[in-house]
């Protein structure tokens, strides 16, 4: 397996990234690579050429705000952030400190999750628990009360309310058992059959939104098979179903790829394929040609949508996902406990608005500084990200008036304010089928983030490209134990290094094989990660629960 | 095979975990003999605590080894300074935590701890508190850790009123915790009395507090039973007094020392004192209300027996003969969601139905008192039937005349037919029984009539469809045994 990124990060749009590393993003994401001519010479006879776009177009309408204000007055770009928190973070983020990313949650019951723990990639990471499920209700901020030990605390929910709220829930953990209560509503909505279903208002906002999480006309065995999934994966690992994996999500595909270097993967990263070569008579993708002019054979391509050029579309599909990313001073709803990692549901803030997903994380998920939360905010797009969300995020947090201005904060007012705001909106071509790409077989395109919470669509699609390449395997199998591989010139007795003291650019089996430039570059991104895997253990000292040692 | 792992096979993982496993026993087995060895010689040294300290990081579930470890600390405080002494404890202390990780319901370890703790010079007893919440946020039902909280809490002396919030977060992160509700009943009282000389309950306007707090968790989940058993027991001191009447009296003559006269009392109670306490008016109203909240539940909930049984023990506590009839078809459904304590409920409920009789009686100042066809079970509260002179049973499920019958001194008939009677132990010495009436039971031996042997007057017994009456010679059998008997009906 040789994995070649013409970034200089792993895992693409999935990525997570330090506070610099997204500022320098933000600068880079519109550069196009170098075109390239030169390509056409290692094209041999009987072959063609089929250029992949040099320029990723699947980020658009990327508007930055920052609103502390910066110390010197002469250039902004230079200056330095001078509300104490933002320059905190500025000064942090070299150190991995403050994270950004197209942050989704983990069901904690899910193809995800199951995959990490059967292929024991889970042993590179650590999670959190989501501590609380919110919503946003006439015009305030609201814990859902999702568990048996929300309804039992819940002050807002009256006695009758948490009975009804409990047999519902019940209900529906095993609903397939009672058909005779739904299936008179097979043909009407979900929201319908809720109505049936002596609910309070409350609880009816609560389940659709917060619980179900599904728009109020889908039909009634979806909305009941998603508050089903909800349930089941409460109480897994915490009070809520959701898990947030610390520093991002974005360590996730990092995961996958340091396990596959372990057993003999090749990673080029800041290296991209200018051009595939194609058979002419089988149509067939032979090789691809670098960046550096070199050609490289191979019986299949793996490629990111965004690589694909206009000419290869059949169809373009336009559906797109809006993403907000702020820094703020305080948490949307304080508690007791500032460690609060929130999963917050809006519903449309007017007729015909977006539903819109939003996760605050504390500082204790490594992704910012202590005092500051990082907020992610998620809907499908109608316009620019920022024409879609603005909207919520001006009636949930305090914006100053312009940037550079801090908020004029009121005594007692307990509304964040805005530091730092993002928006940028990402292709979603989670419903784009393989045959809408003009594409040779065994070339195969897999997808960027949906809106869709969990990563069920990503999962199901890997494993059906590897289906593909290799009907005969096993989609990625338990990887022994490190005590179970034998090393050469060891005999079976021989203790083989654990992952973690290990080295991980000694542990790459066939770098020998690797020509000298890239085998630097290798080093130095395992080296990276393995940066990365010493902070988790040091981060991690409470006893956070871990999928693989759960199971 | 360029790049592939290459793995151990299943067979070499085994063989390898085998002689790892028999590499440990042998170690195990070694330093055990050396540590009993030791032991029997009388060596108390840092070596014993070394060896016995590898042995119960293993197994932290060896008494002797804890005790020997106990013997040598004790020596050692005599031969050492207070500084070392204080680092010595504090290393046990230590020590155990590594032991509680490998077993946290090792009953040596715990006890150990408890040891240790009260001998440490100079105890870190937030330390231990600390110690003790991670262990409960781990399991909040592990008991050990409860019972040595419950010491560390009396030897430090923390508030009342912190340890009250300390059950009310346990019970917020999960209340299916008896052991949290329990504590609960223990410091209400202590901070919340009713008055200074009644230091025993807990004042209305707490209660009322808990009241809501409970009902909270048995609305969320009613088949969760630790509630429900906080609730009766925050009702129960409205619930289950029971007051004994004195006595005025009644003289007939002693049947176990003829010719002397005993005098046999019984007052004329009202329903208010029978069977349960006077209720205050704010009592009563705060009853009446937690009855209506249970009825709400139960609107919900119609199968739920926790719910049922509180109502039912509600609406005795308001109103029994009220109630009577709601209460019966309450005991019916909980008889049909419940059948595995069928028999419970029919004792509770007969047990009932004599109370309620009784207190009708009460009214009447009757002498004649009719159980009939009340589905009774079991008999009780005999004592209060002294007066009786006719007694009708018929028509129950009664096995047995159980030994209290005997209290029915001024008994002269008893009805009990149709009932599954297969035992009369209690028609004993019944000076003044004359009449029995026994039809369609299952009396099946003559030895089971005995008793009635001992009632002077009996002239009339009915044993018809009885078992007994098909036994050969049956006739002259009870001629002989029961001579006073005029009139047998087989």
């Amino acid at each position: 397996v040789l994995h070649v990124d013409r970034r200089s990060y792993y895992a693409g749009n999935w990525a997570s990234f330090t506070f610099n590393g997204l500022l320098s993003w933000i600068e880079e994401y519109k550069q196009a690579g170098p075109s390239d001519e030169a390509a056409q010479e290692k094209v041999e006879e009987g072959e063609e050429a089929l250029a992949l776009s040099s320029l990723d177009t699947s980020i658009t309408n990327v508007e930055v705000f920052c609103y502390a204000r910066y110390r010197g007055n002469t250039d902004p770009g230079e200056g330095h952030l001078s509300h104490p928190k933002m320059s905190a973070c500025e000064t942090e983020a070299n150190a991995h400190l403050c994270c950004c990313d197209y942050s989704q949650l983990m069901y904690s019951r899910g193809s995800l999750v199951d995959l990490l723990i059967k292929s024991n990639v889970s042993r590179y990471a650590e999670f959190k628990n989501v501590t609380r499920i919110l919503t946003y209700r006439n015009g305030k901020v609201e814990q859902v009360p999702c568990s048996r030990a929300d309804v039992f605390g819940s002050k807002q929910l009256t006695v009758v309310e948490k009975r009804m709220l409990m047999k519902f829930l019940t209900f529906c953990l095993d609903f397939e058992q009672h058909p005779e209560e739904y299936q008179d509503f097979s043909v009407h909505s979900f929201w319908d059959f809720l109505l049936t279903k002596k609910l309070t208002e409350n609880l009816r906002h609560f389940i659709l939104h917060s619980i179900a999480m599904v728009t109020p006309d889908v039909c009634t065995v979806e909305g009941l098979r998603a508050t089903q999934h909800f349930l089941r994966c409460l109480g897994r690992y915490g009070n809520t179903p959701f898990l947030f994996p610390l520093y991002g999500l974005g360590e996730i595909p990092q995961c996958f790829c340091r396990m596959c270097a372990v057993f003999g993967g090749i990673y080029c990263l800041r290296q991209s394929v200018r051009c595939l070569v194609l058979d002419k008579e089988s149509g067939k993708c032979k090789a691809v040609i670098d960046s550096n002019g070199q050609r490289i054979s191979c019986s299949h391509f793996v490629v990111e949508d965004g690589y694909i050029g206009l000419d290869q579309r059949k169809n373009v599909d336009s559906r797109q996902i809006s993403r907000a990313v702020l820094i703020t001073d305080r948490s949307i709803l304080p508690s007791d406990s500032e460690q609060q990692i929130s999963l917050v549901t809006v519903p449309p803030v007017e007729p015909g608005s977006p539903v819109v997903r939003m996760v605050e994380l504390c500082s204790s998920t490594m992704t910012c500084m202590p005092g500051t939360y990082l907020v992610h905010l998620t809907c499908s797009s109608s316009g620019s990200a920022r024409e879609d969300l603005a909207p919520v995020v001006s009636r949930l947090f305090c914006i100053p008036v312009s940037p550079g201005e801090e908020s004029k904060e009121e005594e007692g007012s307990e509304v964040p304010s805005v530091l730092w705001a993002l928006y940028f909106n990402m292709r979603d071509t989670s419903a784009v089928d393989r045959s809408s790409y003009d594409l040779p077989s065994n070339v195969h395109v897999c997808t960027s983030p949906d809106a869709a919470l969990g990563s069920d669509h990503a999962i199901k699609l890997a494993e059906a490209v590897f289906r593909q390449l290799l009907p005969e395997e096993e989609f990625c199998p338990p990887a022994p134990n490190p005590e179970d591989i034998i090393y050469d010139g060891e005999g079976p007795q021989g203790e083989g290094p654990g992952f973690e003291e290990a080295d991980p650019a000694e542990a790459l089996p066939s770098q020998g094989e690797v020509e000298s430039a890239e085998r630097q570059e290798e080093a130095e991104d395992a080296g990276e990660t393995g940066d990365v895997a010493k902070q988790e253990t040091v981060a991690v000292a409470e006893n956070e629960p871990r999928p693989a040692s759960e199971e | 095979q360029h790049g592939r792992v290459k793995l151990k096979s299943t067979a070499q993982q085994e063989e390898e975990k085998r002689k790892e496993r028999e590499k440990k026993l042998k170690i195990y087995v070694t330093a055990r003999d050396a540590v009993f060895a030791k032991r029997k010689n009388g060596m108390l040294d840092d070596e014993a605590l070394l060896l016995t300290q590898q042995l119960l990081s293993s197994n932290p579930d060896v008494a002797t080894l804890w005790n020997y470890r106990r013997e040598i600390l004790l020596h050692l405080e005599t031969i050492r300074e207070e500084v070392d002494v204080q680092k010595m404890y504090e290393d046990e202390l230590s020590f155990l935590e590594s032991c509680l990780k490998v077993n946290p319901k090792s009953y040596g370890s715990w006890h150990h701890r408890g040891w240790v703790s009260a001998r440490l010079p100079r105890p870190d007893w937030t330390r231990e508190l600390g110690l003790c919440d991670r262990c409960l946020s781990l399991d909040d039902r592990n008991f050990h850790c409860w019972d040595y909280r419950r010491m560390v809490v009396k030897m430090s002396g923390v508030p009342v009123d912190q340890e009250l919030q300390f059950t009310d977060r346990l019970i917020g992160s999960n209340f299916s915790n008896y052991s949290s509700w329990h504590y609960r009943s223990t410091l209400l009282p202590l901070l919340h009395p009713e008055s200074p000389d009644h230091s025993h309950r807990v004042c209305e306007e707490q209660l009322l507090k808990e009241y809501e707090l409970v009902q909270n968790a048995f609305f969320t989940d009613p088949n969760d039973q630790s509630a429900w058993f906080y609730y009766r027991w925050l009702l129960g001191r409205g619930m289950y007094c029971y007051v004994v009447p004195p006595l005025p009296c009644l003289t007939v003559m002693c049947p176990y020392f003829p010719g002397r006269s005993v005098s046999w009392c019984r007052d004329s109670a009202t329903d208010q004192e029978l069977f349960r306490s006077e209720l205050s008016v704010e009592k009563t109203s705060v009853l009446q209300s937690e009855l209506q909240s249970c009825n709400q539940l139960l609107e919900l909930e119609p199968q739920n027996k926790w719910c049922l049984l509180t109502i039912i023990l509600l609406m005795r506590a308001l109103d029994p003969l009220g109630y009577e009839r709601e209460t019966l078809s309450h005991f019916q459904t909980l008889k049909e969601v419940d059948p595995m304590r069928g028999a419970y409920y029919g004792d509770l409920c007969s047990k009932f139905m004599i109370e309620n009789t009784i207190l009708k009686m009460e009214y009447a100042e009757v002498r004649v008192f009719s159980l009939s066809d009340k589905n009774l079970t079991t008999l009780c509260h005999l004592d209060q039937l002294l007066l009786v002179t006719h007694i009708n049973l018929s028509s129950n499920q009664l096995l047995r005349l159980p030994p209290q019958f005997a209290m029915l001194q001024c008994l002269e008939v008893l009805e009990a037919d149709n009932n599954a009677i297969e035992n009369l132990e209690g028609l004993y010495h019944l000076p003044k029984l004359e009449d029995v009436s026994l039809k369609n039971n299952k009396l099946s031996r003559l030895s089971d009539l005995q008793p009635l042997a001992s009632c002077p007057k009996l002239t009339r017994l009915d044993l018809r469809r009885n078992p007994v009456t098909q036994l050969v010679n049956i006739e002259s059998e009870l001629a002989e045994l029961l001579p006073s008997v005029t009139d047998l009906l087989l």
